[in-house]
């Protein structure tokens, strides 16, 4: 009984329920001959949204208007630049993985630099520098579709023991964050500036090096889902980060983050991920129109956080 | 007195048809909404590529570009606000809204400016409409399937961005062009929102609930790639998917039918329309009777032009032909 209530007292059980059921219903109508097949396709796609949603995540916890909205940007410019510098030749891949972690860095810098120096609020600071990151991704790309080194192709498309490379990918990442998080010094450091900055300042918190670091690791997830998106869909294209600003934020809040800030949670992002993609599937495969489609997404999603963001009864 | 008298004699002359004003002094400007992709910038490509020598050889003063950052009808208004003060003679429109810069529209006309608009039209009366047969676009895509698959069988569906004037209009086509051809059927339809990305994300979804005899995917163009690439990560043979002219979907084609023979078409409208608007500009400047709505064809590839388009559309940009000022006239007499 304890236990039970302890798993339902948890922020991100809700993510989870809802995208089993979402799942159960969209495979019931072939009768269940679509379950390995949905269930891979949902773990692909979730993996992208997870990547980012992390960095998203950890952002988001910093505290009120803490949002990063530079991400598409920064993803369509490291997947951009890093497929231009390979040449679709495998032996460069060490290089556009060099180009994209320092695309990440550079845009991480960037606006933390806004944001302190320029004393400019977070979601101001990342929008106006999405507006140059876009651009110079205009003008370096002009709408240049480039193919990725055939070895990163069949990577980002193929699987592993029957889970997506992608999938496994964004796992380690998960887990290195989840530690980060729970365990690690720098997640307490989070939690603590997003629960009262001026409390963790006096006791000592380096808030700064913190806040810093924190834009920096978001724009470089961001960078690294812009590289695996572009050699999973065989090329950079000038709108491929598009959905994923509304995406991120919407994983962050759906799993279970508080969007006052001070608390994260890592779970609740895999299955925020996996739910926003089979509900659209789900909708999809009912052959709602897009109205309807669009109408019962809100209605689900607002159902999801209103029932995570209930107190657990004591 | 004078004043009346002066105007008169230029309505009489205007009349008389006959009157070949000069447009060597007047000024162009483009009002465009949006950048994002690379139908758009293969569109600005376009109109610098055609306008530079007309502005050169003096047929006009100047044909500038405006492109708006944030693709909001109220940024695009307050854009053709500055242009009717900046004193340009008329306005070239790719509009974010058929009917939300119909204000901004009005001022420009009543302030004597031309305005033609293309691609994303206006409703405005005053203005000049060079629109696409969205809807006959779409059933071409039923017609060449009819020839190309007798029998019929199941169809999957992509539209473009839910919501979008242009998106319900293809679509529409395309199910009128099924209904009178019962042995198709539509299945499945989702929304790829004309990215790759996206439509392979859509349709990847959407692929383990449908059947395993799909023979085509009706698309809106931008989305035939990614479609491909869902089918094959599913393992699924490939059917007949309708390409929208992109390189990439050109490129792949051609791949598909070096490998294993294999046949579809592409259909969509030719960036290069921004050069047949700023003809049609250049034209009713210089005092041609030009009807409020013109027809613009679209660009259509098949088996046999594949080649040709492919060599000439460069890499990741979208097939295109620019059009020249006899096209211009052409389309004006309705020919």
């Amino acid at each position: 009984m304890s236990l039970v209530r302890q798993v339902f007292g948890k922020p991100w059980i809700w993510a989870f329920l809802a995208t089993l059921a979402t799942f159960v219903v969209t495979i019931l109508f072939t009768g269940g001959a679509s379950t390995v097949g949905l269930a891979q396709a949902a773990l692909t796609f979730g993996a992208f949204s997870v990547i980012v949603g992390l960095g998203q995540m950890f952002v988001v916890t910093l505290g009120p208007g803490n949002v990063d909205l530079s991400i598409p940007a920064t993803m369509t410019l490291a997947g951009t630049l890093a497929l231009k510098v390979m040449e679709t030749q495998d032996g460069l891949i060490w290089l556009g993985l060099v180009v994209t972690l320092l695309t990440g860095l550079v845009i991480g810098i960037a606006n933390y630099g806004l944001i302190k120096l320029l004393r400019i609020p977070p979601i101001i600071a990342t929008l106006s520098a999405s507006f140059i990151v876009q651009s110079a991704a205009i003008w370096t790309n002009r709408g240049i579709r480039i193919k990725p080194p055939e070895l990163l192709a069949q990577f980002s498309t193929a699987s592993t023991l029957g889970i997506p490379n992608v999938a496994w990918l964004a796992l380690v990442i998960s887990v290195a964050a989840w530690v980060a998080l729970e365990r690690g010094i720098y997640g307490r450091f989070v939690s603590a500036i997003g629960q009262n900055m001026r409390a963790a300042r006096l006791a000592g918190v380096p808030v700064d090096g913190v806040r810093f670091a924190t834009y920096v690791l978001c724009a470089l997830l961001a960078a690294i889902t812009g590289f695996l998106l572009s050699c999973f869909s065989g090329g950079a294209a000038l709108n491929m980060g598009a959905e994923y600003l509304l995406t991120s934020i919407a994983v962050v809040v759906i799993g279970g983050t508080a969007v006052a800030g001070g608390f994260a949670n890592v779970p609740g992002i895999w299955g925020a991920s996996l739910f926003l993609f089979l509900v659209v599937s789900m909708l999809n495969t009912y052959g709602a129109s897009a109205g309807v489609r669009m109408l019962l997404t809100g209605v689900i999603i607002i159902g999801v956080i209103v029932a995570a963001s209930r107190r657990p009864a004591r | 007195m004078k004043h009346s008298l002066v105007l008169g004699s230029l309505v009489l002359a205007l009349m008389s048809g006959s009157a070949m004003a000069d447009t060597s002094g007047k000024k162009i400007a483009l009002s465009n909404n949006y950048a994002g992709n690379s139908w758009r910038q293969a569109m600005l490509q376009s109109w610098d590529k055609v306008t530079k020598p007309a502005v050169e050889s003096g047929v006009v003063a100047a044909a500038d570009a405006f492109t708006t950052a944030e693709n909001q009808a109220t940024e695009q208004a307050a854009q053709i606000q500055n242009l009717i003060l900046q004193g340009y003679d008329a306005i070239v429109i790719n509009a974010a809204s058929p009917t939300a810069i119909n204000g901004a529209v009005k001022e420009a006309c009543d302030a004597g400016i031309i305005v033609v608009s293309f691609d994303g039209i206006v409703t405005e009366p005053c203005a000049w409409r060079i629109a696409v047969d969205f809807a006959g676009m779409g059933k071409s895509e039923i017609d060449y399937l009819k020839e190309a698959l007798p029998n019929g069988g199941k169809l999957l569906e992509i539209r473009g961005l839910a919501g979008v004037f242009v998106d319900d209009e293809i679509s529409k086509g395309i199910h009128a062009g099924v209904a009178e051809n019962p042995q198709f059927e539509i299945v499945g339809s989702v929304h790829g929102d004309w990215a790759q990305d996206v439509a392979q994300k859509a349709v990847a979804g959407i692929l383990p609930s449908l059947p395993a005899d799909i023979v085509a995917v009706v698309t809106q163009g931008g989305d035939g790639y990614g479609a491909a690439q869902a089918f094959a990560a599913a393992g699924r043979p490939t059917p007949t998917i309708i390409m929208g002219n992109r390189q990439d979907e050109l490129a792949w084609w051609k791949e598909q039918k070096d490998a294993n023979g294999y046949k579809t078409m592409s259909v969509s409208i030719a960036p290069g329309v921004s050069t047949l608007a700023f003809w049609v500009a250049q034209q009713i400047l210089d005092g041609k009777e030009v009807p409020k709505d013109l027809i613009v064809p679209f660009l259509r590839i098949d088996q046999e032009t594949l080649e040709a388009n492919l060599a000439s559309t460069p890499v990741g940009g979208v097939a295109n032909v620019e059009y020249s000022q006899e096209d211009a006239i052409k389309v004006i007499e309705g020919k």
